[in-house]
């Protein structure tokens, strides 16, 4: 038996390595490439990229700059699970603010341009993903897609997080106006909404009025959460847990959009 | 000039009011307003039982800030309606008995509320957001109706509700 004695210099050196390990991990970027994209208008994008072997992309518009650890999370290990992940940084492309309005900003030809790009260069089948009012971004970009596009498979559906989609204030007692992009789909769309939010007593009407444009829409309540659970500072316990299975609620979400569309 | 001045300062004021006023919303929907539920008592109350009185029927819920934020002015509205016939019937959308109990043993609410865990009421009112006003004069009629919080006890709400009291009562 062999007994390994320290001395206060090897303690030094080990404890700094230890120290330069912690750091480097900590301070490592969960995505594997950077890339960016020139839009139409000349506007550069830059994409956190998290690729794999698999044949399935989502492009998320984390339109919030997508920095959020459990979206950079969420989107390592979907890659290691055979999907591979695009999130575009919209807002600080276009220097927007960070607040509900600016998705308005965004041109419906820059996701046109980006799902284009995505289906050319890999050949996958391309998903996209919002939450809340980032939402029409995606119709927006889905009918013009559809249109330039029609009958094209490479574009395979959507997963609609937390869907802000009303055009007006709600009002009491009349039923919900919305975005003119609602129901002008045929893509295969999920919606996903908390149990603990007033919207989800709305996801019916929503999704009735989103299948009139042809689209398959499922529907999903997250029980025991609250809208946006996912960038919460005061997330409860349900909420962290389901952040934590986040990967497999998308990868679920996935299998239901890609029996749809067969 | 004078009367010039006077009138811009009654259009001033009285475009003033309208603004104070705003927050109700007159109600243009066809909506014939049915309720039957229980409150956490156990007691059913039916919205017929509070025919010839003004009501406030609200859809709320333990996890909406504003709902709670506005519920000591529901309070004092109770106080400023004096004798008017007045109630609020303030629905929960679709939580836990136990859940309701807890909030309430915290915000302490002085009317009535109401449970509705299957939602059944929430769609028949097509109610989309929380909170969700409706109200109700003595005729029956929803009059006016409220999307997000509000300070109830204000004068301005205090006294348009007056006003869709009975006529002896107002």
């Amino acid at each position: 038996m062999t007994t390994f004695h320290f001395s206060s210099l090897t303690k030094q050196i080990s404890h700094s390595l230890i120290a330069f390990v912690l750091l480097t991990m900590s301070s490592t970027n969960l995505a594997n490439e950077l890339e960016t994209l020139t839009m139409a208008d000349g506007t550069d994008v830059d994409i956190r990229l998290f690729s794999s072997e698999g044949d399935t992309l989502l492009l998320g518009f984390a339109c919030d700059a997508g920095a959020g650890i459990h979206e950079e999370e969420t989107a390592a290990s979907l890659s290691e699970d055979g999907v591979e992940v695009w999130m575009p940084d919209m807002l600080s492309s276009y220097m927007l603010p960070k607040i509900k309005s600016s998705v308005k900003q965004i041109p419906t030809e820059d996701v046109v341009h980006l799902i284009e790009t995505a289906i050319k260069r890999t050949g996958k089948k391309i998903y996209l993903i919002a939450s809340g009012p980032d939402t029409n971004l995606l119709l927006r970009g889905i009918r013009e897609w559809e249109s330039r596009h029609p009958g094209d498979p490479g574009l395979a559906g959507a997963i609609l997080m937390f869907p802000r989609l009303n055009k007006t204030a709600p009002e009491p007692g009349q039923k919900p106006l919305y975005t003119d992009a609602v129901g002008t789909t045929k893509l295969p769309l999920l919606l996903l909404e908390g149990e603990r939010t007033p919207n989800r007593w709305g996801i019916k009407t929503l999704a009735a009025a989103l299948h009139q444009g042809g689209s398959p829409v499922f529907t999903k309540l997250i029980p025991d959460v609250r809208g946006y659970f996912f960038k919460r500072d005061n997330a409860n316990e349900p909420e962290e847990t389901v952040t934590q299975q986040l990967p497999g609620l998308i990868k679920a979400s996935l299998f239901y959009l890609k029996r749809a569309s067969q | 000039m004078k009367y010039v001045s006077k009138f811009l300062a009654l259009l001033i004021f009285s475009s003033t009011m309208a603004i104070a006023v705003a927050d109700l919303k007159p109600y243009t929907g066809k909506l014939t307003p049915a309720l039957q539920l229980p409150d956490l008592k156990g007691k059913t109350h039916n919205l017929q039982d509070y025919k010839n009185q003004v009501v406030l029927v609200q859809f709320w819920a333990t996890y909406c800030p504003p709902c709670i934020k506005e519920m000591p002015s529901m309070n004092r509205l109770m106080q400023k309606m004096g004798d008017t016939p007045f109630t609020i019937l303030a629905i929960n959308m679709g939580e836990t008995q136990n859940e309701v109990e807890q909030f309430v043993t915290k915000v302490k609410p002085e009317f009535t509320i109401l449970m509705d865990e299957s939602g059944e009421s929430i769609n028949q009112w097509q109610v989309f957001a929380a909170p969700s006003s409706f109200i109700i004069g003595a005729d029956g009629k929803v009059h006016y109706t409220l999307y997000g919080g509000t300070e109830w006890d204000s004068d301005e709400i205090v006294s348009t509700l007056k006003k869709l009291a009975p006529a002896n009562k107002e």
